[in-house]
């Protein structure tokens, strides 16, 4: 359908043409399109169902949109069509995301579940691991000195050898965000970070996230419920309702945008009202 | 065309069989969530009560029969009150490692009852042939299909259109929700394993005539219906009887009209082939995840 | 001092220990204090141990329920046999044959098994598990069908040859270097992907781990698990019947790496000699009980489930507790 271009991508980590992705004749994403800048912090809002979710899904190549093009500027600089890659290859390429609910191995210690992002970063082939061979010996002594240091950057290295089964919640979300980064990635897409955190722990996440997108020269995507952190973090923010596109700007310009408030602020606003 | 009606009679003999095996174990799952594989040895071990009543103890067979159902009432009984209700805690992966011990209790149990050697046990009717449109059929071949298909239509009655199937239905479907909702679901998932195991001698009485009573009695059945299940899926009642039928007949047509020898593992592959393209049994949806 | 606590916290040392342990039976067995036809049974045990930790990588890490363990063991004890026997081949090519061939299709049912989940792929895989089976009964001049396929103790590198207690040897060496094997790859990239993948589909392929390759992997790893003990298992007890490799085989397997418990090494082990060392070595001996030894294990086992659901290796902790009670009280 699309002839392939070159998008111009200069100073631009993602871009997004177009994208539509329907659900049983209900358009949950509709001609959705916009970019994200290197190393900014960008959010993407909007009222409940409105399909932030469903298009990050699309970017990280859960589902696969109907139509429109994700382009995405890899580690190396080379500019990439996700559609054209799976599921399992989108980190590699530096696009690593976190979840929702939380996504993480009971079973296993939080060094180890931070070591999983690591996963497409080791080279030792399967006869070097099952027989220790030096080089898996030497890489995995290495991947887990890097594991160490971004539990300590985080504060919770203390607890790098207990198991993640039984931890607080907080603790959770901060080895999630440790695995993340973990894989050095170019851009960092944020699933509703805040939710479950108390004010203390949202406000630390505030801090978090821009010392992390300066430090490690990352973008950060923040799909977020939380309206005061995104207000409070986000370089700039993409407002979308019903899968469509609303608005676009700087938090200010968010807040004093009118389709904004008639669709997001003013339905919640109605919403509590009733309540 | 005779021939293939002959094979049909055949398969809906077999079918039957499988059928009530497979009823018994999807009964049991539904509503304790175990796959249960000592379906076929708890069957065995009532059938040698039958065999035993009949033969030791010189009871008509009928009466032997009803001594064996009454048996398989008082073992589903006992598994459920002496093992089940204890595994709450327990994972499902390992629950079904519990029926293994009691593969391995009943197999040692039995022998010492009632010896090693195989015994015989007859048809309920003895003699007699019905040719049908060029096909011979026995009285108690096709006693066994108009039999098994009664018990199966009676026991769908009794769960699509009374309230105890509705107990049932509703702790198959959620049995923390039908708990609070009021259904004795302690008294559902005991019947259930009453019922799996009338429905499992009832299967091996059908199947012993055509062999013999031994410990093995029950192997192949037991494979065929939990294959069954499998085809059918595990989401319905009626699903793993479908499966049963045409495992039954896809069988014994591949074994006549295909080869004697591969006919049975041309049809575990054949399954396993659709079970590729439709991973939940013929009727089964697949729950999906959100992320 | 320092040193010695190094090797004594060194968890290949734990493993050497054991098997050097394990190769004094033969010695014990010869003074009288052991039986000689315990060194058959714990031989026995130890080979069934090494096809269950095949399926403990399989389920224990990597969530995948296989019921056709019994089938590909026994695959590759006729392969192995007919190779010897009616090939006049060398041991070491009927080991290579018998190991590549039934791991070929446990590859390909890694390949159903990214269609078919949970208790649907348990009894998928033993459809597999039945074709092969009824395979060794109606293919007779591979397998000499009923009456049953011999083979004979092994000639190593065409010089040693082995008897019953040199077989039993090999069969420890085997078994500690399998255990780790195991250990270096579960607890390394592959256990980790593996874990994750069992955890969260959705997390594992966003971190990265391809779905496919993974559990490709975990079924070629459970199925060479499986062969080679299908290889020791006919060279050692020197004959093979299709009724061996049955349902109840491969229930057995998965009662070893539960009662043991899951993702634990030592666990397989100890499954393994409850489910097959204990009815032989002490249930048998009891007075009065001798004839019940079959439904005493089953017993155990029920037991061992309700009150140990996690595992037996669980246990431990309960002993040492005891163990500080009374040590305590002594005190």
């Amino acid at each position: 359908m699309h002839i392939d271009h070159q998008p111009n991508m200069d100073g631009l980590v993602l871009k997004i043409e177009n994208l539509s992705i329907a659900f049983g004749g209900l358009k949950a994403v509709d001609d959705l399109s916009f970019e994200i800048k290197e190393n900014e912090v960008f959010g993407l809002i909007g009222p409940n169902g409105a399909g932030k979710t469903t298009a990050f899904n699309c970017i990280t190549q859960f589902y696969r949109p109907d139509s429109g093009n994700i382009y995405f500027k890899d580690r190396k600089g080379k500019v990439q069509n996700l559609l054209e890659h799976g599921v399992h290859e989108i980190i590699e390429l530096g696009l690593v995301r976190t979840f929702q609910n939380v996504e993480l191995i009971r079973e296993l210690s939080i060094i180890d579940n931070v070591l999983i992002g690591a996963h497409t970063d080791f080279n030792a082939t399967i006869f070097d691991q099952a027989f220790r061979l030096p080089r898996a010996v030497k890489e995995e002594r290495r991947m887990r000195q890097k594991a160490y240091e971004i539990l300590e950057t985080l504060g919770i290295e203390d607890r790098a050898d207990q198991l993640v089964g039984g931890q607080p919640y907080g603790i959770l979300k901060k080895v999630e965000f440790a695995r993340s980064l973990i894989s050095d990635p170019k851009l960092i897409i944020l699933d509703e970070p805040a939710a479950g955190l108390n004010d203390t722990e949202t406000m630390e996440l505030s801090k978090r996230i821009r010392r992390i997108s300066k430090e490690l020269n990352c973008a950060i995507l923040l799909v977020e419920h939380d309206m005061r952190l995104v207000m409070d973090v986000c370089d700039r923010i993409c407002a979308i309702s019903f899968g469509k596109f609303l608005a676009k700007g700087t938090p200010k310009e968010i807040k004093e945008n009118k389709d904004v408030q008639v669709a997001y602020l003013g339905i919640e606003v109605t919403e509590n009202a009733e309540e | 065309m005779s021939t293939f009606l002959q094979v049909v009679f055949r398969s809906l003999e077999t079918g039957s069989i499988y059928a009530l095996a497979a009823l018994g174990i999807i009964i049991v799952f539904r509503t304790s969530f175990i796959t249960n594989f000592s379906q076929g040895v708890v069957a065995m071990f009532n059938t040698f009560v039958v065999t035993y009543l009949f033969r030791t103890m010189g009871l008509p067979l009928w009466l032997a029969i009803f001594g064996g159902i009454i048996s398989a009432i008082l073992v589903g009984f006992l598994i459920d009150i002496v093992i089940i209700r204890h595994t709450k805690k327990v994972s499902p992966v390992a629950k079904q490692i519990i029926t293994l011990g009691m593969i391995m209790i009943v197999l040692g149990i039995t022998p010492l009852l009632f010896g090693v050697d195989p015994l015989r046990l007859p048809r309920l009717i003895e003699d007699g042939n019905l040719t049908l449109l060029g096909a011979d059929i026995s009285y108690n071949g096709l006693f066994n299909i108009v039999f098994g298909i009664a018990v199966m239509v009676t026991l769908f009655y009794i769960l699509q259109k009374t309230k105890v199937g509705l107990a049932v239905r509703a702790t198959a479907s959620n049995e923390h929700t039908a708990k609070l909702m009021g259904v004795p679901t302690k008294t559902v998932t005991l019947g259930a394993w009453a019922v799996a195991g009338v429905l499992g001698v009832l299967s091996g009485v059908m199947a012993a005539p055509m062999t013999s009573v031994t410990l093995n009695l029950m192997d192949e059945i037991q494979i065929n219906a939990l294959i069954a299940v499998v085809l059918g899926g595990f989401q319905t009642f009626y699903g793993p009887v479908l499966g049963a039928y045409i495992i039954g007949i896809g069988r014994n047509l591949l074994l006549y009209y295909g080869s004697s020898v591969w006919g049975g593992q041309i049809l575990y592959i054949l399954i396993l082939v659709f079970l590729v393209f439709r991973p939940h049994g013929l009727i089964g949806k697949k729950i999906i995840k959100k992320v | 001092m320092n040193t010695i606590k190094k090797i004594i916290k060194n968890p290949y040392a734990h493993f050497i220990l054991l098997g050097v342990l394990l190769l004094f039976v033969p010695v014990l067995a010869e003074t009288g204090i052991f039986k000689v036809s315990y060194i058959t049974t714990l031989g026995g045990a130890f080979i069934f141990a090494i096809a269950a930790l095949g399926l403990n990588i399989l389920l224990g890490f990597s969530g995948l329920i296989s019921l056709g363990t019994s089938g590909f063991m026994g695959l590759a004890a006729y392969v192995s046999a007919y190779v010897t026997m009616d090939m006049n081949l060398p041991f070491e090519v009927a080991f290579l044959l018998a190991v590549l061939i039934p791991t070929l299709i446990g590859v390909l049912v890694g390949l159903v098994s990214l269609k078919i989940e949970g208790i649907y792929l348990a009894i998928a895989t033993l459809a597999v598990s039945e074709v092969l089976r009824k395979t060794f009964e109606e293919f007779d001049f591979f397998t000499n069908g009923f009456s049953g396929k011999n083979a004979q103790y092994p000639t190593l590198l065409g010089t040693f040859e082995l008897d019953r207690t040199g077989m039993y040897y090999l069969i420890v060496v085997v078994l500690v270097l399998i255990m780790i094997l195991t250990y270096n790859l579960v607890n390394g990239r592959l256990g980790r992907a593996l874990n994750a993948m069992r955890g969260s589909e959705a997390a594992s392929q966003a971190m990265g781990v391809n779905l496919l390759n993974h559990r490709l992997i975990a079924f070629a790893l459970a199925t060479v698990y499986a062969s080679v003990a299908g290889v020791l298992y006919v060279h050692f007890i020197k004959y093979s019947y299709p009724s061996i490799w049955s349902l109840k085989l491969s229930l057995d397997f998965l009662a070893m790496i539960i009662i043991g418990g899951l993702r634990s090494i030592y666990g397989t082990l100890i499954g393994a000699l409850i489910v097959f060392a204990v009815p032989d070595i002490f249930l048998k001996q009891l007075p009065y009980f001798n004839q019940l030894s079959y439904v005493l294990n089953g017993v155990l086992i029920i037991l061992v489930i309700i009150f140990y659901p996690h595992g037996l290796v669980y246990a431990r902790y309960d002993i040492k507790r005891l163990f500080n009670k009374l040590f305590k009280k002594g005190a």
